[in-house]
């Protein structure tokens, strides 16, 4: 999928290669900035994300296998683990509405 | 911000496919890392040279590393294939390479543990819709009894006999590295390959079951702190605060700490692939830190996972703690001093500003 309405995420999914470190660290603060919104956050490593995420955040070099994985998914890359505004981007879509696009290649 | 220093990291089907196979390697130990752990603590502490030698607590040693570790790989990999059916077979399987082994059998385990489970796999689907209704248990339980069995016998048999041969020639290829002094040159390839994601595959998928080897025998090993040395990220991440872009700069303190206490490596990841040439300072800083691992005979007892500095003080064998922060400091400096040269001392932000 390539994108999904921000009113419509009911599951987003941060995955990294191991699902243990960064990705438990980005999910545990998009947590805190989404909770009283009906939409659970996860952490999964990328070669495992759960066939019902609606939208999945991972670094931009693990997009690839994440797209693989999940291709009923919006796959969102990001570049930096903290303040990037890709993830902003989700966040203020959960929040406010608005799309969430899928990054393709890069 | 990130797009001024620029190059999109380049993302081909040739690094999905390393980057995936490495992460089977990876999934099959980190699950486990707490069974390293406390094998690791144990050791440090009741080895006949760790901190309160005991005889009795030390008896836990090498059954853990010879038989409880291999075999949860064996189980995690298993089920990685087919699920609970397939990490049993998985466990069983292993048990094979295990017994009459002198060293841990990771590698080995790696292979058996999968392939027992692929095999159940197969045999399952043969038989799945063939079975009475009543019947499913029972023939359930013993096809996977049987396919363990048989997968047990062929290790002890075959496949132990040559994973042996393996190890060993593995084992011999990092002493002879070793007394050559060629470890360092390990960087050139460690730290590239880290920013590309494959950190855990390395670390956890090869390094780390060599260590365990050379650990059980020694007590410690270089081996674990190759690629977990939080010095070299720790360098970059520190020249950026000082001379990487501005708009960068607020956001790399709490990467820091994330990177050097919290272990998290891959934060620091994304500043060398935005700066291609940044990868030369985590190689020279990288290098610079298994030189002075080797000249001051540094070891840690087990993997350090995450690669956090508190993890490594928890695992340095009792006398070691000169040269294992010798290491980690000379690699965070000389890091350091190459990404600030990359980065120009600042003058590359203070250019981009000017236009």
């Amino acid at each position: 999928m390539s994108s999904i309405e921000g009113e419509r995420i009911r599951k987003l999914v941060v995955a990294c290669d191991a699902g243990m470190g960064s990705s438990v660290m980005l999910a545990g603060q998009l947590r805190r900035e989404l909770r009283k919104l009906p939409v659970t956050v996860e952490h999964h490593p990328v070669a495992a994300i759960p066939p019902d995420a609606d939208v999945v955040l991972c670094q931009a070099g693990l997009a690839e296998r994440a797209r693989a994985g999940a291709p009923g998914s919006v796959v969102v890359g990001f570049r930096m683990f903290l303040g990037d505004p890709a993830v902003a981007r989700v966040v203020a879509a959960v929040k406010q509405g608005g799309v969430v696009v899928g990054t393709t290649g890069n | 911000m990130a797009e001024l220093y620029a190059p999109a990291a380049q993302d081909t089907s040739v690094k999905a496919r390393v980057q995936r196979f490495g992460g089977h390697l990876a999934g099959m130990v980190m699950p486990n890392i707490a069974a390293f752990i406390a094998w690791g603590l144990i050791t440090a502490l009741f080895f006949e040279n760790g901190w309160l030698p005991n005889e009795k607590f030390a008896a836990l040693i090498d059954p853990m590393s010879h038989v409880l570790l291999p075999v949860l790989i064996g189980y995690t990999g298993g089920r990685m294939v087919h699920g609970q059916r397939g990490a049993v077979v998985g466990a069983v399987a292993t048990m094979g390479l295990v017994v009459g082994s002198d060293s841990p059998m990771f590698f080995g385990a790696m292979i058996v543990g999968p392939l027992a489970a692929y095999v159940l796999k197969l045999v399952d689907g043969l038989i799945a819709e063939r079975v009475r209704p009543g019947f499913e248990m029972l023939v359930d339980n013993f096809s996977a009894g049987i396919v363990a069995g048989l997968a047990a016998l062929a290790g002890v048999l075959a496949i132990g006999p040559v994973m042996r041969v393996f190890t060993t020639a593995a084992g011999d290829g990092v002493r002879f590295l070793v007394e050559h002094h060629l470890l360092p040159g390990a960087a050139l390839l460690i730290e590239p390959a880290k920013v590309l994601f494959l950190n855990n595959a390395i670390n956890h998928g090869v390094l780390g079951p060599l260590g365990i080897a050379e650990s059980s025998d020694s007590g410690r090993s270089i081996l674990f702190m190759l690629e977990t040395n939080p010095g070299p990220g720790f360098g970059i991440l520190l020249a950026y605060l000082l001379f990487g872009p501005r708009a960068l700069r607020p956001s790399v303190p709490a990467a820091m700490a994330i990177q050097f206490l919290g272990g998290i490596h891959e934060i620091y990841f994304p500043y060398v692939l935005m700066k291609p040439s940044m990868v030369f300072a985590a190689i020279s800083g990288g290098a610079a830190g298994i030189l002075t691992f080797m000249v001051t005979g540094a070891g840690l007892v087990a993997t350090p996972s995450p690669g956090s500095i508190f993890a490594y003080l928890a695992e340095t064998p009792r006398g070691g703690y000169f040269g294992v922060l010798a290491g980690v400091v000379v690699a965070a400096g000389v890091s350091f001093v190459v990404g600030s040269l990359l980065l120009g001392f600042g003058r590359l932000a203070r250019d981009e500003e000017g236009m």
